[in-house]
């Protein structure tokens, strides 16, 4: 797949009402439901696609969006894996919400090395309404993002702020990452080219 | 079947050089043996096949508890059929296995030199294969680039006579040999000269046509591969399905109203999409029904739910869908699909999406428990052996007339209630309006009770004078009366006492009542303009002094009764003075 699109799988996770579903919404079809639209125009919004353009390059930006229940935590495995990023989502106004962002971090961590994780707090429209309804400090998600070195976004779906960033990043963080990838390899090869050129030289030095 | 012939009549022609015993059941009863009972008589053979065959079903029957501890218990009942079963599966392993070499040993005799291989051994390709195959070579010979279609026809045939020739290898070879061929097919289709100048569109259009082709083709040996377990699985999951038929949406928090006739269409349908999955044969065919089931799920949410719903919602209703369905070769179809499907397509996209949440589904169900329905353990137990049903759950798998029946039955329910609310409300509405009646006459007798007012006879206008007249005509002279007219200037003959004028001054009017033994008297005196209007004297309840007529005169004068004081009892006495 060296040549054409590039595919990268992002999963959202986060507690059931964390607005991760929002977030999908507001980031494809960029709307925020429940205002302007009427639930009925909506089917589902548990997958969404977008392309975004990095470097003159289209990156197909597949989100999948999580069951967030704990019912479910046995099958997130499933879900992750093979994922280039993760959106761990919690609720600015809901302490609970980023126990479970701790949570799947650690999860992430353990079990999905290769996943870069971006630490997402949603509803922000409401913490700006009224700052005392926010009940998860921003110093203790700065230190767990600094742990997972990552970036905090504070979002909201409802006015759209900072959405289209993380994604954004998400997808100039990938091909950042290619891109370094690709140059390691290239190095390793002409190491190893040389070795081979050095073997094959040897018989014709000999002959 | 042949060589057992030929075995016949081999022995036919050496009967001569055979003993007799040679002939005779092996068993020793003294009847003659058959080749094609093994030796035996027919009735010792089948003596000893009966035996072999019990002791083969319970040797089955052991392994098949052994190896599924704790999953249900099983009735003997039960253990009979899994035992069958399992004899069908090795019959069939077998089958698979004899098919795999004459597949081979065709092969080798007849290497294939044609230059089309699309439409090679037209007798041995399946009707999908042919379908395929044709679809492919007319897309390649759309490619207008024929080095380029012959060069993809050669890797792809090659490559399908690779694995045929390579069938027995374990199933994860196989699959890493199919993985290895699509990333170099890849890498060939843009690196080597041939393909110079595909665009990408054309490259995944070849690469899908190439997956779907190899796979429709290798379908039969690489599906459920005799290596694997997957057979195993399968039955264990379906028996697992079976035995949770009971779960109900409500349980799994999800909404899905399946009261609603058009949610209710919707469901079907989800239901029919991942049975078809079994169906197809191609990796792209089974993914879109997986597709297809989700979006139809997804209806069926956004109807019940009046809004659009998340993962969260979606994930607990795909697993009842599961559930509800029980689509055959589930785990077959999952592994055959992680296995053989180009990994693209598995890790992105709706249908990679779909895919994962299909297998979160099925690890869900393998590991449901109490603990996850939020039941009870004694009740999950009961549940699972099917001594209980959860209240509300098995009316799902009826047929439509019962379906239709039960909607009937709950209709005729709906407006019996309704019926007997409106009864209900009317002898309410009676027995208030009874109420209301009997307080109303209550409320009235209390108050004629408390005050009870009289029927006042109708006021008549006294005339004193007639009444005087009658009485008066014993009374000495000087009492009679004075008569006056109306505008007082006339005085009446009779009363030749009064003054010259005719006129009364004034008037003492000594009153003297006895009311209930009390002697009221009251002394007044009467100007004789202020008149006494009307005094009610004959049966003497009511005595008024109203508005004063001018002029008139009156013999007598009261006091007021109240209205309430009982019958005037008592004597009257009138005096009468004149100042």
């Amino acid at each position: 797949m060296s040549g054409g699109k590039v595919d990268i799988k992002v999963v959202l996770l986060g507690k059931a009402y964390a607005g991760k579903t929002s977030l999908v919404e507001r980031y494809i079809h960029n709307r925020f439901l429940g205002e302007t639209v009427p639930y009925q125009n909506t089917i589902g919004a548990a997958f969404g696609a977008k392309t975004v353009t990095v470097n003159n390059k289209n990156v197909i930006i597949g989100i999948w969006d999580t069951a967030g229940s704990e019912r479910y935590e046995a099958m997130s495995k499933i879900y992750y894996r093979g994922a280039k990023a993760a959106v761990v989502c919690y609720d600015l106004t809901e302490k609970a919400s980023f126990d479970r962002a701790r949570f799947w971090i650690g999860e992430l961590q353990k079990h999905e090395e290769g996943c870069r994780i971006y630490l997402c707090g949603t509803k922000y429209d409401i913490v700006e309404e009224n700052p005392a309804l926010r009940s998860v400090d921003e110093k203790e998600a700065k230190a767990l993002a600094l742990d997972v070195r990552g970036e905090v976004y504070v979002t909201s779906s409802k006015t759209g702020k900072d959405i289209e960033k993380i994604f954004i990043n998400i997808a100039s963080d990938y091909m950042a990452s290619k891109a370094a990838a690709a140059q390691k390899e290239d190095d390793e090869e002409i190491v190893k080219l040389r070795r081979s050129s050095k073997k094959s030289n040897c018989p014709a030095c000999k002959s | 079947m042949i060589k057992m012939l030929a075995t016949n009549g081999q022995n036919k022609k050496k009967t001569f050089h055979l003993d007799e015993t040679d002939l005779l059941c092996k068993n020793g009863c003294g009847f003659y043996g058959n080749p094609a009972w093994q030796g035996f008589c027919s009735k010792c053979y089948r003596e000893v096949y009966q035996t072999a065959r019990q002791a083969q079903m319970q040797h089955d029957a052991a392994k098949e508890a052994s190896q599924t501890p704790g999953v249900i218990k099983k009735v003997t009942g039960l253990a009979d059929v899994k035992a069958s079963f399992s004899r069908f599966e090795e019959k069939k392993t077998q089958q698979v296995n004899k098919r795999s070499n004459t597949f081979k040993s065709f092969l080798r005799k007849t290497p294939n030199k044609e230059n089309q291989p699309l439409v090679k051994e037209p007798r041995r390709i399946s009707a999908e294969s042919q379908k395929i195959g044709g679809e492919f070579a007319e897309f390649l010979k759309s490619m207008k680039r024929k080095p380029a279609a012959v060069e993809i026809s050669k890797l792809v045939r090659g490559f399908i006579e690779r694995i045929q020739h390579n069938q027995e290898l374990a199933i994860d070879d196989l699959s890493e040999m199919v993985q290895d061929f699509y990333t170099s097919l890849s890498e060939k289709l843009n690196c080597l000269p041939v393909f110079k100048g595909f665009n990408p569109d054309v490259i995944d259009k070849v690469m899908d046509y190439t997956e779907r082709y190899i796979l429709t083709r290798l379908y039969p040996s690489i599906f459920c591969h005799p290596s694997t377990n997957d057979e195993e699985r399968d039955l264990g999951i379906q028996n697992r399905i079976r035995s949770l038929h009971w779960i109900t949406a409500a349980q799994l928090d999800t909404l899905i109203n399946e009261n609603d006739p058009a949610i209710r269409h919707e469901l079907d349908s989800a239901i029919t999409d991942i049975i078809e999955l079994d169906s197809k044969r191609a990796t792209q065919d089974k993914l879109q029904c997986v597709v297809s089931c989700s979006k139809h799920i997804f209806e069926v949410l956004r109807q019940s739910k009046q809004g659009p719903a998340s993962a969260d919602e979606f994930l607990p209703a795909l697993i009842y869908i599961v559930l509800k369905a029980n689509p055959p070769l589930l785990q077959s179809n999952i592994q055959y699909i992680t296995r053989f499907a180009n990994p693209t397509r598995l890790m992105s996209g709706e249908e990679g999406y779909y895919f994962t949440n299909l297998c979160c589904a099925v690890s869900f169900v393998e590991g449901i428990n109490a603990e996850s329905l939020n039941i009870s353990q004694t009740d999950f137990d009961r549940y699972m052996s099917g001594e209980a049903v959860p209240p509300g759950s098995g009316n799902e798998q009826l047929c439509k007339g019962l379906q239709l029946m039960y909607e009937n039955l709950r209709e005729l329910a709906e407006l019996r209630q309704r019926q007997e609310k409106v009864m209900a409300e009317a002898l309410q509405l009676q027995a208030d309006m009874n109420e209301f009646k009997e307080d109303f006459i209550k409320q009235v007798d209390r108050t004629k009770e408390n005050n009870p007012w009289m029927v006042r006879p109708r006021k008549v206008k006294v005339d004193p004078d007639a009444e005087l007249s009658g009485n008066n005509s014993n009374l000495p002279s000087p009492l009679t009366p004075l008569r006056v007219h109306l505008d007082g200037s006339v005085v009446q003959q009779e009363c030749n006492q009064g003054g010259p004028d005719g006129e009364v001054e004034e008037m003492a009017v000594d009153v003297s009542i006895l009311v209930d033994g009390v002697n009221v008297v009251n002394n007044s005196v009467l100007d004789s303009k202020s008149d006494i209007d009307d005094m009610l004297l004959g049966d003497g309840r009511f005595l008024e002094v109203g508005a004063p007529v001018p002029g008139e005169d009156s013999a007598g004068a009261g006091g007021m009764w109240e209205p309430n004081q009982g019958t005037l009892s008592g004597s009257m006495e009138m005096e009468q003075g004149s100042g």
